[in-house]
C-alpha cells in the first residue's frame, strides 16, 4: 500500500521534471542557444531538488511544494523560446519565490495568537496597502503582500477576540484596496474575509451584517468614483483574440500582443503550447486548492484553520478573476494568474501564501503524530 | 550548441506541441491520484486514531430533553460551546447562549474555559464572571462544567498524563457520592444557582451514576482514576432524602449516546 502511495508521487515528479526539460529543450535546438540548454538542465534540477531537499529538511507538504514549483517552472518556459534573458529573469524570480515559500513554512511555526501579532500584521500590511496612495509618483507592488498581512492578522483578531475585532483591518485593506483602483483584490479580500467570518461565526445575522458592511463600502467607492467604469476595452479584446488565435495546439512563433500587460505568462504560455495545453495546466489550480482546503480542515487550532482557509480562498479566487478579465467576460483590470506573473512581490506574496499552507500541514502531521503517539502509550 | 535543421525542428515543434499536452494530461491524473491518496491515507491514519485532535469527551450530567443524560461529546483541543449548530460543543439547553464559552487546552494547565461576556458558566462551582483571573478555574479529569441549565463532566484521555507535559491534577477528582451523602448535592458542583440545577431539585430526579459504561476503553481516563473507576463496575442508583414512595420507579440507564447520534437524528426528521 505504501508503495501505491508514493508512486502517485513519484509519477507527478517525474512527469513534472521530464516535461520542464522538453519544454526547455525543444527550442534550444532550433537556434543551440546556450542559455536555454543551461535553462533546460538547470531549472529542471532545481525543481527536483527543491522538491525533494526543502520538503525533508523542513517538513513541507509536498504536494503544495511540487505543484507551486511545477507552475513556476511553467511561467519560466512560456517564455523562454521567445525571451531566453526574460526566462533567466524569471527563473531568479522563481528562485527567491522558493526561499520566500520556505520562509512562509517557517513563520507559521513562529506565529501565535496575540494581539502582539494582529498589531504587527495589520500595521504592516495597511501599510503596504496605503503606501501607494502615500507616495503617488512610485508604484509599489506590494498589494498581494499586504493582503497576506492583513489576512494574518484577520485570523489571529477572529480566534482570539471574535469578528467584529476582526472586521477593522479587513474593512480598511479592503477601502485602502478600492482607493488604489485595485479592484480585483479589493473584491478578493471582500469576499474571503466575508466567507470566513461567516464559517467562523455561523451566525446569519453577523454574516449579513458584514455582507451590509462590504456592500456599503464598494457603493461608497462606487459614488466617490474609485470604481472604473464596467465597459470591456480594447485591452480585454486584444487577450481574447490572443488567447484563441494559436488555436488548440498552438503555433510555432506567436508572440504576446504588445499591448497586454507583460504581468500575466498566460499570453505566452497560450500562444505558443495552445488552448489544450494551457487548460490542462490552469486545471492543476484545482488539486492545489482542494489541497489547501484539506489542510484547513485538517488544522487543530482555530487561528491555523481560518489562515489556512484564509489563504487557500485568496489563492482560489485570483484564478477565475484572472481568467474572467483575461478571456474579457469580465470589463476587470487584467490580473495575472497566481504563480503566472512576471512581478516579484507578487510571486513571492505568492509563494509566501503557499509557504504558509505548508507550514501549517507540517503542524497538522506533527500533531496527528503525537496523537498516534498518545494513542500507543494509552494501549 | 547542438542544433537541428528548420525542417527537423519543425517537425519536433510539432510534435512536441502534442506530447506536451498529453503530458499535461497525464500531470493532471497524476495530481489528482496522488491528492486522493492523500485523501485515502489521512481517512485510514483517522480510523486508527478515533480520537485524534481530540483531549477526551464531555459526558452530560444532566441537560434537557434536546440533551439526555449520558450523552457525550468529542472535546476538541479548542472550540466554542453554545446552542449554535456552528459551535465545536453544542448544547441545546435553557440557558446556554448561541455562543457561550471558548475554551482552549492549554498543556501543563488544562481545559481553560473564557466565559463569553454576559454568559454565565461554572466550572466546578466557581463562576468565571466573579472570578479573579488569578484564580480562574481550569478544567481537569473530572471537572465539572455548568452552562444553564446543562451541567457537563470532562473526562481526559488517558494517555495525556502519560506524555512528557509537565501535566499534573491540582483539582483533586470529583469523588461519586456515597448512599449517605446522597442527601448532599454533588461535591463537584457546589451551584448557587440551586433552583436551576436538577441536583438540588429533589422531588423531579433521582441520582444516576454510571461510571462504568459498555463502549467505554479500558485506557480513557488517566490511570490515577482507574481504580476509582473499577469499583464502581455496578451502576449504582441514589436518591435523595425528598425522593418519596410517590416518585416514578427509576428508569433504566439510557444507552451511552454521541453528540453525532442526534445531528443524525435530527437530519432525518
Amino acid at each position: 500500500m505504501n508503495r501505491q502511495k508514493s508512486s502517485s508521487r513519484f509519477r507527478f515528479v517525474g512527469a513534472a521534471a521530464l516535461l520542464v526539460l522538453l519544454a526547455l529543450l525543444v527550442p534550444a535546438l532550433r537556434d543551440g542557444d546556450q542559455r536555454l540548454y543551461f535553462l533546460a538542465a538547470g531549472v529542471t534540477a532545481a525543481m527536483l531538488l527543491c522538491m525533494i531537499i526543502p520538503a525533508r529538511l523542513f517538513s513541507l507538504d509536498r504536494m503544495i511544494l511540487s505543484l507551486a514549483l511545477y507552475m513556476g517552472a511553467v511561467g519560466i518556459f512560456s517564455i523562454a523560446p521567445a525571451d531566453p534573458d526574460a526566462a533567466l529573469m524569471q527563473w531568479l524570480r522563481c528562485s527567491v519565490g522558493a526561499v520566500t515559500l520556505i520562509i512562509g513554512a517557517m513563520l507559521i511555526r513562529v506565529l501565535t495568537v496575540s494581539m502582539l501579532t494582529s498589531g504587527i500584521t495589520s500595521f504592516l500590511g495597511l501599510l503596504l496597502l496605503a503606501g501607494g496612495l502615500l507616495t503617488r509618483d512610485v508604484t509599489l507592488p506590494f498589494t498581494e503582500a499586504g493582503v497576506i498581512l492583513l489576512m494574518i492578522a484577520f485570523s489571529s483578531l477572529l480566534s482570539a477576540h471574535g469578528g467584529i475585532a476582526a472586521m477593522i483591518p479587513g474593512l480598511a485593506g479592503t477601502a485602502l484596496l478600492l482607493l488604489q483602483g485595485q479592484t480585483v483584490e479589493a473584491i478578493v479580500l471582500a469576499l474571503a474575509i466575508f466567507l470566513l467570518l461567516w464559517s467562523s461565526d455561523g451566525r446569519i445575522i453577523v454574516a449579513l451584517a458584514a455582507l451590509v458592511v462590504f456592500v456599503a463600502v464598494f457603493f461608497a467607492a462606487r459614488q466617490l468614483g474609485y470604481l472604473p467604469p464596467f465597459s470591456p476595452g480594447e485591452t480585454h479584446t486584444a487577450s481574447l483574440s490572443t488567447l484563441v488565435s494559436a488555436g488548440l495546439f498552438g503555433t510555432e512563433g506567436t508572440a504576446a500582443d504588445a499591448s497586454l500587460p507583460a504581468s500575466s505568462l498566460l499570453y505566452g504560455l497560450a500562444g505558443r503550447y495552445g488552448l489544450v495545453f494551457t487548460g490542462l495546466t490552469l486545471l492543476l489550480y484545482l488539486p492545489l486548492v482542494l489541497r489547501g482546503a484539506s489542510v484547513a480542515g485538517s488544522a487543530r487550532s482555530r487561528f491555523h484553520a481560518v489562515l489556512a482557509m484564509g489563504c487557500t480562498l485568496l489563492f482560489a479566487f485570483r484564478i477565475p478573476a484572472g481568467l474572467l478579465s483575461a478571456f474579457g467576460v469580465l470589463p476587470l483590470p487584467i490580473s495575472p494568474l497566481p504563480l503566472l506573473t512576471d512581478s516579484l512581490p507578487d510571486l513571492c506574496a505568492q509563494m509566501l501564501t503557499l509557504g504558509l499552507l505548508c507550514g501549517i500541514s507540517s503542524v497538522n502531521e506533527a500533531d496527528l503524530a503525537e496523537d498516534a503517539h498518545l494513542a500507543m502509550l494509552a494501549k | 550548441m547542438f542544433s537541428v535543421s528548420p525542417e527537423i525542428y519543425n517537425i519536433i515543434s510539432r510534435a512536441s506541441r502534442w506530447l506536451f499536452a498529453f503530458f499535461a494530461l497525464m500531470l493532471l491524473l497524476f495530481a489528482l491520484s496522488w491528492l486522493y491518496d492523500e485523501r485515502r491515507k489521512r481517512r485510514e491514519r483517522f480510523r486508527s486514531l478515533p480520537e485524534a485532535g481530540n483531549i477526551g469527551e464531555m459526558v452530560v450530567i444532566s441537560g434537557s430533553d434536546q440533551l439526555p443524560v449520558d450523552t457525550w461529546f468529542p472535546v476538541p483541543r479548542e472550540g466554542i460551546l453554545g446552542s449554535l449548530r456552528s459551535c465545536d460543543l453544542v448544547v441545546p439547553c435553557p440557558g446556554v447562549h448561541a455562543r457561550h464559552l471558548a475554551f482552549s487546552w492549554q498543556d501543563g494547565t488544562g481545559l481553560v474555559v473564557k466565559s463569553f461576556p454576559g454568559c454565565e458558566t461554572f466550572v466546578d462551582g466557581v463562576s468565571l464572571l466573579t472570578a479573579e483571573k488569578s484564580d480562574m478555574p481550569v478544567m481537569v479529569h473530572g471537572s465539572c462544567l455548568q452552562v444553564g441549565s446543562a451541567v457537563l463532566r470532562l473526562q481526559l484521555l488517558a494517555a495525556l498524563e502519560h506524555t512528557n507535559r509537565p501535566f499534573a491534577v491540582t483539582v483533586p477528582p470529583p469523588e461519586y457520592p456515597s448512599p449517605a451523602a446522597a442527601q448532599q448535592p454533588l461535591p463537584c458542583s457546589p451551584f448557587p444557582q440551586e433552583s436551576a440545577l436538577p441536583f438540588t431539585d429533589p422531588p423531579a430526579r433521582a441520582y444516576q451514576i454510571q461510571p462504568s459504561r459498555p463502549e467505554q476503553q479500558a485506557g480513557d481516563a488517566p490511570a490515577a482514576f482507574a481504580p476509582e473507576r473499577e469499583q464502581q463496575e455496578t451502576p449504582v442508583v441514589f436518591t435523595s432524602t425528598a425522593v418519596s414512595e410517590e416518585l416514578p420507579p427509576v428508569q433504566p440507564a439510557v444507552p451511552r449516546r454521541k453528540r453525532a447520534d442526534r445531528w443524525k437524528e435530527d437530519f432525518s426528521e
